[in-house]
């Protein structure tokens, strides 16, 4: 290796100007998505946790189509719910690692921006997981979407958005602490209800009852909720990183 | 305990603001003041009422024993840490009011290194790019002066720790702010590495940059210091070995 330094930066010295509030949102998130794709730590935790939960709760119910097709909702999103815990928790773990997400705050970048970097990232993994579920979901259960099948992606969307915006608020809080594997799910769920309910609820309009205009109401809440969330979580998420 | 000023102001010249937006605070201000800083962690005070001005363009070396505190007054002149008590401002700009503003002038190179392991060195420079602003870099040339540019697309859990120190002063060597805070930086470092380091911060030195460096290793890092501070039960004063 060499030993002769070249001398600080060939380019020359910042500008002062800081990397724009997207960008940053956007490096933040390609460095989480990257991780995953590389380590697939995450991957193979949920998809595993994700495939057992469908599979031992199909068992369970037995034989009973009727029983198996209302039930499909509910498991689906219990699935999805554990699988948004791994996901959120392992985001910040990584970081913490060699103390990488302290010299993520130390970017002049607004805290806002590294909270919607690490949203945006455990988002996008649990919309995606939600959406392969989804059709294994309806097939292993033998549950159907009607006509409004549409209105299930909006559904995943928006419900597994509502869930990584408080998985992952909850997931920087606790990320220092000893007992966070313990702690996050038990402070996280109790918030989440509004969301994993407006979720279950119109999955359930759209899957059993086929019912549209009921499943329109329960995605209103579930857009009302992941709104009052999102904006709440990004005000407040300074106050969780600093010490 | 009552503060022990320790005023290391020099007549080195101040460095170049960096954009105009910075120029009305950096101009012609200390690269830091504390006026009174105190942190305490649960029950136990760590720093006391410190006080300390120092000008910009000087390098100074703290020293202490472990657990003295000079690791949470780096992270706290790094925003990292907020203050319990007192005021602190970094060219001009209040570290708790104006954090983003102290960030683009500081970057900290701590003991952990700060580095993602799944990803290459190359690809942890440019994250620090992109979320620094920078534009026009030359990633290359970082990491060769350090001399990592053979493994530049190797990811860095496969890193030795001085590999990994090294890849901290490349981020160090590319964001070059107008203030380094340095947590041990010779540790973990060979022979030839902490000749890169001497040559680094002599550069760095008569580039006007301030430094501001946790070491024990003395001997060597006081060869570049205009002063040695001393952090001892809490608080701040000037060593004259």
């Amino acid at each position: 290796m060499s030993a002769a330094p070249r001398g600080p930066q060939a380019a020359g010295p910042p500008d002062g100007s800081a990397a724009t509030d997207l960008a940053a949102v956007l490096a933040i998130a390609r460095k989480d998505l990257l991780q995953e794709a590389r380590s697939r730590a995450v991957t193979v935790a949920t998809l595993f946790f994700s495939a057992v939960t469908l599979v031992m709760m199909a068992f369970a119910m037995g034989q009973d189509a009727e029983l198996l097709r209302r039930s499909a909702p509910g498991v689906l999103w219990v699935a999805l719910a554990f699988a948004g815990v791994i996901t959120a928790a392992q985001s910040f773990q990584s970081d913490l690692e060699e103390g990488a997400f302290d010299q993520l705050l130390l970017y002049p970048v607004p805290r806002a921006s590294v909270f919607l970097g690490k949203l945006l990232a455990n988002w996008l993994y649990l919309a995606v997981l939600g959406l392969i579920m989804t059709p294994v979901t309806l097939v292993l259960y033998g549950a159907h979407a009607g006509s409004d099948l549409w209105l299930l992606p909006v559904t995943l969307v928006l419900g597994t958005f509502g869930f990584a915006v408080v998985a992952t608020f909850y997931a920087a809080l606790t990320a220092n602490l000893q007992a966070r594997e313990a702690l996050l799910p038990v402070l996280m769920f109790p918030v989440v209800v509004p969301v994993l309910l407006g979720a279950v609820r119109s999955s359930e309009a759209l899957v059993g009852l086929q019912n549209a205009a009921l499943a329109g109401g329960w995605l209103q809440l579930l857009a009302g909720f992941d709104l009052v969330y999102f904006v709440t979580c990004t005000a407040i998420f300074h106050l969780v990183v600093e010490e | 305990m009552s503060a022990t000023p320790a005023d290391i102001a020099g007549e080195r010249p101040a460095p170049e603001p960096r954009g105009a937006a910075s120029a009305r605070a950096s101009e012609a201000a200390p690269a830091i003041e504390l006026s009174g800083i105190s942190k305490r962690f649960g029950r136990e005070m760590v720093l006391r009422e410190l006080r300390l001005e120092m000008a910009a363009g000087r390098v100074a070396v703290l020293k202490g024993s472990n657990g003295a505190g000079k690791t949470t007054l780096l992270r706290l002149l790094a925003t990292r840490l907020r203050p319990t008590r007192g005021r602190a401002r970094v060219f001009g700009y209040d570290l708790q009011r104006q954090g983003d503003e102290v960030r683009r002038r500081v970057a900290l190179v701590s003991v952990l290194g700060g580095n993602y392991p799944v990803l290459t060195a190359r690809e942890n420079l440019k994250l620090a790019a992109t979320l620094s602003g920078l534009a026009g870099y030359d990633l290359g040339a970082a990491l060769a002066g350090v001399g990592l540019e053979p493994v530049a697309d190797t990811l860095v859990r496969t890193f030795s720790s001085g590999m990994k120190k090294r890849l901290g002063l490349a981020r160090l060597l590319l964001l070059d702010p107008p203030l380094w805070l340095m947590d041990e930086p010779y540790a973990a470092l060979d022979e030839a590495g902490k000749n890169l380091l001497d040559d680094v911060l002599a550069a760095a030195r008569s580039r006007g940059r301030t430094v501001l460096m946790a070491s024990h290793e003395l001997e060597r890092s006081a060869r570049f210091a205009d002063a040695v501070l001393e952090l001892a039960g809490g608080s701040l004063r000037r060593s004259e070995s």
